[in-house]
Parts: structure tokens; C-alpha cells; sequence
């Protein structure tokens, strides 16, 4: 057993200037998903109303006065009654407006926690975005995954929602799951984008480290889908969403024009945000910071200093222009290279831009394009190089920040 | 001390026939070593003999012995087994008046025995043979005697029986060293000739000298001269081994000891150089040894081309505790700047690896081994080439000549056939084979050493059910239909890949090797061709197609961090492989020139 430090050790960012995005992480799921890397952590036996005093309490020392958006994610926001909803939300007003200021507020629903109340709730609470985490319909995947909700729990969350007049209504399904196939995986999306005709996220499912999921492939209980099954899917999410008359705009995200996730584009232009909560991540200026993934810690270093700033990320000037063009590329209109740099804060010569050789490389393979004039040239993906985008993406980091070894910083859980 | 009272002797022994075991137990009974200072294996001091379990280095140590009321001091110097250090081994015989000849009772006579022991016979050595582990139930005492004198023709009917294990007969054996090893001549007031059998490397005292007086008397301060290279150095300190260095005042005549002086590298001590006073020099030097002789050659380049420099001073640093190996400067078209190693065997060229890679955490690419070749100018002229990619075009060179070994393999009578089969297959040529009992026969081939160099060993191991063992010795240099196969990726000609084969095998090890590629390359976002040619003609191809799916699912503002070390951790991944034109080959593929070919 390891006790939590009594103040956190590293130093908080400073408040980021009005209008940043602001993100709120409410870490408690009804239980843990097999394949989830977020932090969350059951919300049996936690003090939920705690945590919504903490993070208002954390909100009044950094939170961005004026948000141009809000985002509340996890975990399972909508796993928290409507009145702590409210008194999160409140609070939020009190300290920053948002009310007044967002283009666009959304919270994270799961099945399970969604019924018309409380949509209706969030609705009147100034949240007219909702993203379902409907996963799948097929009750033994689900049992797989580890959720509590059965396939058609997910429809009608999504039915729920919209006629209780939730006008953004957004579903995350995920896809290549051990044993899917083509047949079920086009069924499952068009039951899908019956219900949600705004916006959808089609994730491939990954294993990542830290999971029961990576260790069960690991250990040979689950195979990955075959590569070509993986493009198969992929392709057909692109081609049913088209018709629904959803419009890729990134690698895993489509949406009615006017419909994108505005919170979400900001990540991958790279721009500036505020996190709240355990485990949230902020970015400031060329600074990334994060608070610990673990309740203790998090509740004691609020109490005690007002932040729970428990690493820095400092990645030098060429990372960070890797880090642009890797996220930039991932959205359908792609990259102008001078707002890289910008994001970047990359101080050197425009002529210079290590990223450009890299990028006219990636053109001369036929996994980038350019489009526009020289002096205002974007880059995008080109559909061969768009299931490759990681791929394409450590070749900009591995060029560009070659010279510096991943450095193990203080992160992860404490307790 | 009287040179009546001193022994000096070597252990012949093959591998794990228990030389090692052995010493420590004769050590403990003399009382040199207390029973709680025992490591196993005393004498095996670096980490990785311990861990291999063979002796690398020679070493020396003072056994103190009481026979009949006289004090003796028997001097044994403990000599490597693998085949790789036959040249230690060598080295060590010329300094000993006897040898102990240990033989597993139930493995019987091995190879490397034989061409130890014939290195005693020949050092004109008094030979002792001496049955180990006779307490085993699957003993066979009796034929392996007969086989000691069918091999050897030593008379083994009187052959002392141990255990070294139990320590059973060691006494014996103790006793017999002093009664059957003639002791050392000397006259102690004659011009000091000293015979330096070995140095090693102290990272706190600098080098230490391995030395054996033969005339003369050493004292503690005199100035000594090294007649071979002419140096001169003050004796700072000498003593002697028992087993620690124990510092004396003077070594006379038949004494075994060591030396330190401010010598700084091995690199300036002769091994069998000659040590005499500067004041008062001997008439000549002693008979030195030959050169150790590189069989085999690699080429080592750091992963990180940034780091020729530290490669360059680890290698420095390495040759400052082991001169056997050689290193020179080299350049490749595909890999940059490195260094041409050159070996004594393999084992030898794994041991520099693993070192290179411990001591001094250098991450390196190396080729695969090879031997050197020669080639005949039109004009007659001979030339060395010393590795595959270093060979000119075929109109330059009238033809090619390789290393030609005789290998004697000893083997149990039932695998000859097999044995026969392996080495043809490995373009052998059928010398003689000789009964040394009725069980077990000497088989001998001349065989091409690159033809052996990488798992002749092993098969000939597992064609035997372990019961077989080889040794070698170089014949000469012999013309061949040989070839250079060409390795192409993307077009483009890979000299670190490229090797020197048979004609006739060219097709076939063309295709193996491009097989072998194709599984250790890692796709790319781009197809990478794979070729194997001779000249302009492709004898095999293959290609690894573009990845096509890898994509992360999610990534939000949260992950940003942590994905790109996730990324990083793929780029690190790469750390262990070189980019040549645009593809990444990791290290393991540069060995897949070597090895088996597909049936």
C-alpha cells in the first residue's frame, strides 16, 4: 500500500485565457469495460457529491473564464443523479459562464444511465449534446466488453434521447471485435444511424496496454480481427455513414455538416484546453499537464492546493510539430502547415520546417495529398494513407523528435 | 626455493570432463583455499565463464602439497577447452613440465582431448591420464583407458580413477604429479629468462603478466627488459597465486607467478616474449609462439551511426583484457562506418558481442561471420578479401580460394554413416577413419570452413545424441567454383548482406536467405522487394506487401501524451535495426545469410 504524496509534485499550469476548451473528466462507471484505458473506477461506495465539490474547487483555481466549449466525459457522466448534475454544472456557471459563452456543450451518456429524465435533465441544464456509448448490439460482445447493457438498451437510450428533443444526438459504436463480421457489423450501424442522424463514432476496437483485453490477447484468448477484415469494416462505416449522409471529417468520426464536434476538432488542431477532474489532461501554451488517474490522491491535492498537477509533458519544439501533423492529418480537410507551426509554437524558419520533407515523402508514396496554392498548401490523407494514419504518424516522430528517447515521466495511477 | 620442490602442470580435458572441478578439489585439500572461501569453479573469474561454465582465460595458482615429509609447491595453470582458444591453450603448455590428461569415465575420449593432449605430446610434456567421475553407475573406465591408448598411445592400463566431485583419488593424483612430473632445471644465478604465457587486463592495477622463470633470478624492483619488442619496465610488484596474488621479494628458476609493471594495454605485452634483466640480459629469447590466428570475421556497426566514436573506444577498451581479437575501420555502402572484427572462432566472436553489449551498452548491427578469403590476380598475385561485400567483379580476379579445414570428428561407430552424409553435404572430402575401440571411431574430413563455420556443430551433436565431438585445424587456402550472392532490396544491392557461396548452391541458398528476409523485415508503407542475384541473373525474389490497416481508434486530448510514447515505444522498437535507402532491417536479418538451406 502506497500513501498519497500530501502535495502534488509538479507545478499547475497557469489559467489559460478566455474562450479555451474546457473538459471535465467524471471518472465513475457503472463498472469497468474490458477493453477501456480512460480512467474510471466503479462508482459503488464512492462519494460521488465529493467529487463534484472537489472539481468545482479545482474549476475555481483554473477553469478558462468563458469556454467556447464544454465537454463532460469519463467515465459515465450520466451516471450522476440530476441534482449533482446540477450543482456541477451551477457551479460551473458561477465560476466561468459557459452558459453564455459555449457554442457547444456535450456529456458522455452510457445506456444503462440514460432515460428521458435524464435527458431532459441535461437538456435544461444547458447540455444539448449527447454522445451514447452504444458500443454494439450484440448481447454476448457486450457481456465481452464488459458492459451491463444489453444491445437493445443502447437503441432505446438512443430513442429516449431523442424524443426527449435532443437535437445533437451522437452514438459510439465499436468495431472488429473478436468473431464480427461484415454481415453483422453493417445490420448493427444502419439500426444505428436510424436512431442518430447527427453524428457517429466508429472506433476499431484496440488493445491497449494495461487492459484485460491486451492481456486475454496476450494470452491467446482473443484474436485480432484479420487486416483485411479491418479495412473491410472500416470502408463499410465510410460507405453507410455517406449514405446516412454522414460526412467523415476524421479518422473514426462522422457528422451532418454543421455537426462536428467542435470540442474534439480543438485536440486535433492542437490547440488549447483545461482539463478538470482525476486523470484529466490540460494543454497551456507548449505544455501538456495531467492530473493522477486515482481518486485518493486527486481529493487529497485539491483539498490541500487547489490543483492536482501531477506530471508535466515538455515535448521539444520538432515533437511538438510531429504531434501537430500526426493529429492534424487525422481530419478529413487535413493541415496547413503554417497553423502547425503555430499550435506548435515553432519558432524557426518557415523554409526550414523539418515536417515538410517528411510530409512530400508520405506524397511521393501516395498516402498524402496537397490541395490550394503553395503559399496556403493543405495536406490530408489520401485514402490509402487514411488506415495508415499511425503508421504515418511515427514516421513524422521518429524524424522529427529523433534525437530524443521516450523519457518516462511521473504518470499513471498512485494508489 | 629448490627447484626439486616445485611441480609445474597443466589439465588437458574437454569440456565439462570436470578440469574445473577438479582444480578447486585439489586447492581445498592442500588447504590453499579455506572450504567457505570455495566458489564453484575458483578459477573462472569473469561472469561470463561462470555463466557459460567454460574457462576462457588461462589462469595459474600455487597448490601447496606435503608428500613424505617435503614441502612441494605445484604450480598448475588451467588451460581453456573450446576449440576457439587452442592458442591459450598453446601458450600454457610451454610453461608446464607435465600434464594431467582428465577423461570422463563415461563419455570416454573426446576431440578436443586428442588435440589438447597431442599439444602436450608434442610440448614434450609428461602425460598423466586420469579417469574423472569413475563413482558414476554408467562408468566405463576400462574401455576409455583403451581408448587413451588407441588415440593416443599413451599406456593408460595404470590410469588413476577420481571422483572429483567427492574428492575421491584426488590426494593421488596429488601424489603422482610429484612422483611422475620431472621437476624444473635452472640454475638460479644464470641471466633471468622468463616465459610470459599470459597477461590479463586489471581494470585497478592495469596489466597483470602471467610469467614462468625458466633461469635466472626475478627480484621485486629490478628493471626488466622484454626482448621480442625491446621495452623495459621496473617490477613494481611480483608474486605468486595461492589462489590470490600473493607478493613475494624474488621467483627463481621453475616458479610461476606474476608480474605488474605500469604496463597500460595488453596491446604493448608480447605473449611469449622473453624476460630478461635490463642490466644483465640473457644470450637469446626463449621459443615464442605463433600469432593467434582470426578464423573468422564480422563486421560490427553501432545502431546509432552517432556512435562510431564510443564503438571505437569500447573496442580499445575490450582489446586492453583480451589481444585475441582484431578490429579495423570499415566502411559499407549500406550501413556506414564501423569496425571489421576478427575472431578465433565463434564462440569467441559471441563472446566480444555479449561484451561489447555489457560491459560498454553499445547497441550494434553486426554481419553475418565470415571467413576470409583470397583471390588470385590475373597476374598471379594472391590477395586477401576479408568479407563478401569486399570481393571485386569477376573480370577482375582469375578465381577465388577459401579456408580448407581437416576436421576430425570422434563419434560413436553406429553414426558414421549419418556423420558421412552431413559432411558431404557440406563439400566435404574424405580423409580416413580409424577404430579407437570397438565402439568408437575417428572419422576425418578436409571440409571448407565456411562450410562448418555455423551449424556443422550442431548437426554433427544431434546426428550423434550428443555422443560425438569434432575439432579442426587449418590445411590451407584452395581454389573453388565460388560465387558472390547479391542481395538486393528495393533495387537496391545490400553489401552487409551479400555472401560468398558455392555455384551450385547459389539457387538454393539464394531463395533461403530471401525467405529468411521476408519474415525478419517488417512491412512498410510501401512494398519491399526482396532479390537474389549472381551478376545481373535473379535467382529468387519476394516481396513484403504495404501495411494496410494501422490506425488508433480514439484519440482525444487526454491521450495526446500518452499515445505518443505509445508511438515512441514502436520508434524505440526500431532501435535494434538500420534504415538502408528507406527500409528498416532489423539485426537478426543481417544473420539470415548464414544457416541452413531449405531442402
Amino acid at each position: 500500500m502506497t500513501f498519497p504524496r500530501t502535495s502534488p509534485p509538479a507545478a499547475p499550469l497557469p489559467r489559460p485565457e478566455p474562450g479555451t476548451a474546457l473538459y471535465v473528466h467524471l471518472p465513475f462507471c457503472a463498472t469497468k469495460c474490458h477493453y477501456c484505458d480512460f480512467f474510471s473506477v466503479p462508482a459503488e461506495g464512492q462519494d460521488l457529491e465529493g467529487m463534484v465539490e472537489s472539481i468545482l474547487k479545482e474549476a475555481a483555481q483554473r477553469a478558462p473564464r468563458a469556454p467556447k466549449t464544454l465537454f463532460l466525459g469519463g467515465g459515465t457522466p450520466s451516471l450522476l443523479p440530476a441534482n449533482l448534475l446540477q450543482r456541477l454544472l451551477d457551479g460551473l456557471q458561477e465560476l466561468t459562464g459557459w452558459r453564455e459563452s459555449v457554442e457547444e456543450a456535450s456529456a458522455e451518456c452510457n445506456p444503462e444511465s440514460l432515460d428521458s429524465d435524464k435527458a431532459k435533465a441535461l437538456l435544461d441544464l444547458g447540455i444539448p449534446r449527447l454522445s451514447v456509448g452504444v458500443q454494439a448490439l450484440d448481447d454476448e460482445v457486450l457481456e465481452l466488453f464488459g458492459r451491463v447493457h444489453k444491445g437493445q438498451d443502447g437503441l432505446r437510450a438512443l430513442e429516449a434521447a431523442r424524443d426527449a428533443g435532443v437535437a445533437q444526438l451522437s452514438a459510439d459504436m465499436i468495431y472488429a471485435w473478436p468473431g464480427q463480421t461484415l454481415k453483422r457489423w453493417e445490420d448493427d450501424l444502419g439500426a444505428v444511424l436510424e436512431l442518430t442522424t447527427q453524428h457517429l463514432s466508429a472506433y476499431n476496437l484496440t488493445y491497449e496496454e494495461d487492459t484485460r483485453f491486451k492481456r486475454w490477447l496476450d494470452q491467446g484468448r482473443l484474436s485480432k480481427a484479420p487486416e483485411d477484415l479491418e479495412l473491410a469494416l472500416f470502408e463499410v462505416a465510410r460507405e453507410l455513414c455517406g449514405a446516412a449522409g454522414l460526412a467523415p471529417y476524421e479518422v473514426s468520426n462522422y457528422s451532418l455538416s454543421g455537426h462536428e464536434c467542435k470540442h474534439n476538432i480543438n485536440y486535433w488542431q492542437n490547440g488549447t484546453y483545461l482539463g478538470l477532474g482525476p486523470g484529466a489532461v490540460s494543454k497551456v501554451g507548449p505544455v501538456r499537464a495531467g492530473n493522477p488517474r486515482g481518486i485518493a490522491s486527486y481529493l487529497k491535492w485539491i483539498d490541500t492546493c487547489g490543483h492536482a498537477t501531477q506530471w508535466r509533458d515538455e515535448p521539444d519544439e520538432s515533437t511538438r510539430l510531429a504531434e501537430g501533423w500526426w493529429l492534424g492529418l487525422r481530419l478529413a480537410e487535413g493541415l496547413d502547415p503554417a497553423a502547425v507551426r503555430t499550435a506548435a509554437h515553432w519558432q524557426g524558419d518557415p523554409a526550414q520546417d523539418p515536417a515538410l520533407p517528411v510530409a512530400r515523402e508520405l506524397v511521393d508514396l501516395g498516402l498524402l495529398e496537397t490541395s490550394g496554392q503553395e503559399a496556403h498548401e493543405r495536406f490530408r490523407l489520401t485514402p490509402k494513407g487514411r488506415p495508415v494514419a499511425d503508421a504515418i504518424a511515427v514516421q513524422f516522430l521518429r524524424q522529427l523528435g529523433g534525437n530524443q528517447d521516450p523519457k518516462p515521466t511521473p504518470e499513471g495511477p498512485l494508489e | 626455493m629448490n627447484t626439486g620442490q616445485i611441480r609445474n602442470f597443466a589439465i588437458v580435458a574437454h569440456i565439462d570432463h570436470g578440469k574445473s572441478t577438479l582444480a578447486d578439489r585439489m586447492l581445498e585439500q592442500s588447504g590453499a583455499v579455506k572450504k567457505r572461501d570455495m566458489k564453484a569453479q575458483l578459477l573462472d573469474d569473469m561472469d561470463l565463464e561462470r555463466e557459460r561454465g567454460i574457462t576462457i582465460k588461462a589462469h595459474a595458482v600455487t597448490i601447496p602439497h606435503k608428500k613424505d615429509g617435503v614441502d612441494f609447491l605445484l604450480n598448475m595453470i588451467d588451460t581453456p577447452g573450446h576449440v576457439d582458444f587452442n592458442y591459450e591453450v598453446e601458450k600454457s603448455m610451454q610453461a608446464c613440465e607435465g600434464a594431467i590428461l582428465l577423461v570422463d569415465a563415461s563419455q570416454g575420449v573426446e576431440a578436443q582431448t586428442v588435440a589438447n593432449a597431442y599439444l602436450a605430446i608434442e610440448a614434450d610434456l609428461e602425460v598423466i591420464p586420469v579417469l574423472n567421475k569413475t563413482d558414476l553407475a554408467h562408468a566405463r573406465p576400462d574401455e576409455v583407458a583403451e581408448e587413451i591408448e588407441n588415440s593416443l598411445g599413451i599406456d593408460a592400463t595404470d590410469a588413476l580413477r577420481v571422483s572429483a566431485k567427492s574428492g575421491e583419488g584426488v590426494t593421488e593424483v596429488l601424489d603422482s604429479i610429484i612422483d611422475r612430473i620431472p621437476p624444473p632445471t635452472g640454475d638460479s644465478n644464470a641471466p633471468l629468462q622468463a616465459l610470459i604465457f599470459d597477461a590479463v587486463y586489471n581494470e585497478y592495477r592495469g596489466v597483470i603478466v602471467y610469467l614462468r622463470v625458466m633461469e635466472g633470478t626475478l627480484n621485486r624492483r629490478d628493471k626488466v627488459l622484454m626482448m621480442g619488442s625491446g621495452k623495459v619496465y621496473e617490477a613494481v610488484e611480483i608474486g605468486t597465486f595461492r589462489p590470490k596474488m600473493t607478493p613475494c621479494e624474488a621467483l627463481g628458476p621453475g616458479e610461476v607467478g606474476y608480474f605488474i609493471s605500469n604496463i597500460k594495454t595488453l596491446g604493448d605485452l608480447r605473449i611469449g616474449d622473453t624476460l630478461t634483466l635490463q642490466g644483465k640480459p640473457a644470450q637469446g629469447m626463449l621459443p615464442g609462439y605463433a600469432e593467434p590466428k582470426h578464423m573468422v570475421f564480422a563486421d560490427f556497426y553501432p545502431t546509432n551511426p552517432g556512435e562510431f566514436e564510443e564503438m571505437r573506444e569500447a573496442l580499445e577498451t575490450l582489446l586492453l583484457s583480451d589481444s585475441s581479437f582484431s578490429y579495423e575501420p570499415v566502411t559499407s555502402d549500406a550501413l556506414g562506418f564501423g569496425f571489421r572484427c576478427g575472431f578465433l572462432g565463434l564462440l569467441h566472436m559471441e563472446i566480444i558481442q555479449e561484451r561489447l553489449e555489457r560491459e560498454h551498452d553499445l547497441d550494434m548491427i553486426q554481419t553475418a561471420p565470415s571467413v576470409t578469403y583470397k583471390i588470385k590476380r590475373k597476374s598471379g598475385e594472391e590477395e586477401w578479401v576479408l568479407s563478401p561485400g569486399a570481393l571485386p567483379n569477376p573480370d577482375q580476379y582469375e578465381e577465388i580460394l577459401e579456408p580448407i579445414v581437416r576436421v576430425s570428428m570422434l563419434i560413436p561407430a553406429e553414426y558414421v554413416g549419418v556423420m558421412m552424409t552431413i559432411a558431404t553435404e557440406h563439400r566435404g572430402v574424405y580423409v580416413r577413419q580409424d577404430y579407437l575401440s570397438t565402439t568408437r571411431v575417428q572419422l576425418v574430413f578436409d571440409i571448407p570452413l565456411a562450410e562448418i563455420m555455423y551449424d556443422f556443430y550442431d548437426k554433427l551433436k544431434s546426428a550423434t545424441r550428443g555422443y560425438g565431438t569434432m575439432n579442426y585445424d587449418l590445411q590451407g587456402y584452395f581454389a573453388d567454383d565460388l560465387v558472390k550472392l547479391l542481395i538486393l532490396v528495393n533495387a537496391k544491392e545490400v553489401d552487409a548482406l551479400s555472401s560468398i557461396v558455392h555455384k551450385s548452391r547459389a539457387d538454393i541458398r539464394g531463395r533461403t536467405v530471401i525467405k529468411k528476409l521476408r519474415k525478419e523485415i517488417p512491412r512498410h508503407l510501401f512494398e519491399v522487394r526482396l532479390q537474389a542475384a549472381v551478376g545481373s541473373r535473379i535467382l529468387a525474389r519476394e516481396s513484403i506487401a504495404p501495411l494496410r490497416k494501422d490506425v488508433t481508434a480514439k484519440c482525444y486530448g487526454g491521450d495526446i501524451s500518452r499515445k505518443r510514447k505509445l508511438l515512441e515505444k514502436q520508434k524505440a522498437g526500431k532501435r535494434k535495426m538500420r534504415q538502408v535507402g528507406n527500409v528498416d532491417i532489423p539485426q537478426k536479418a543481417f544473420l539470415s545469410v548464414l544457416g541452413s538451406d531449405d531442402k
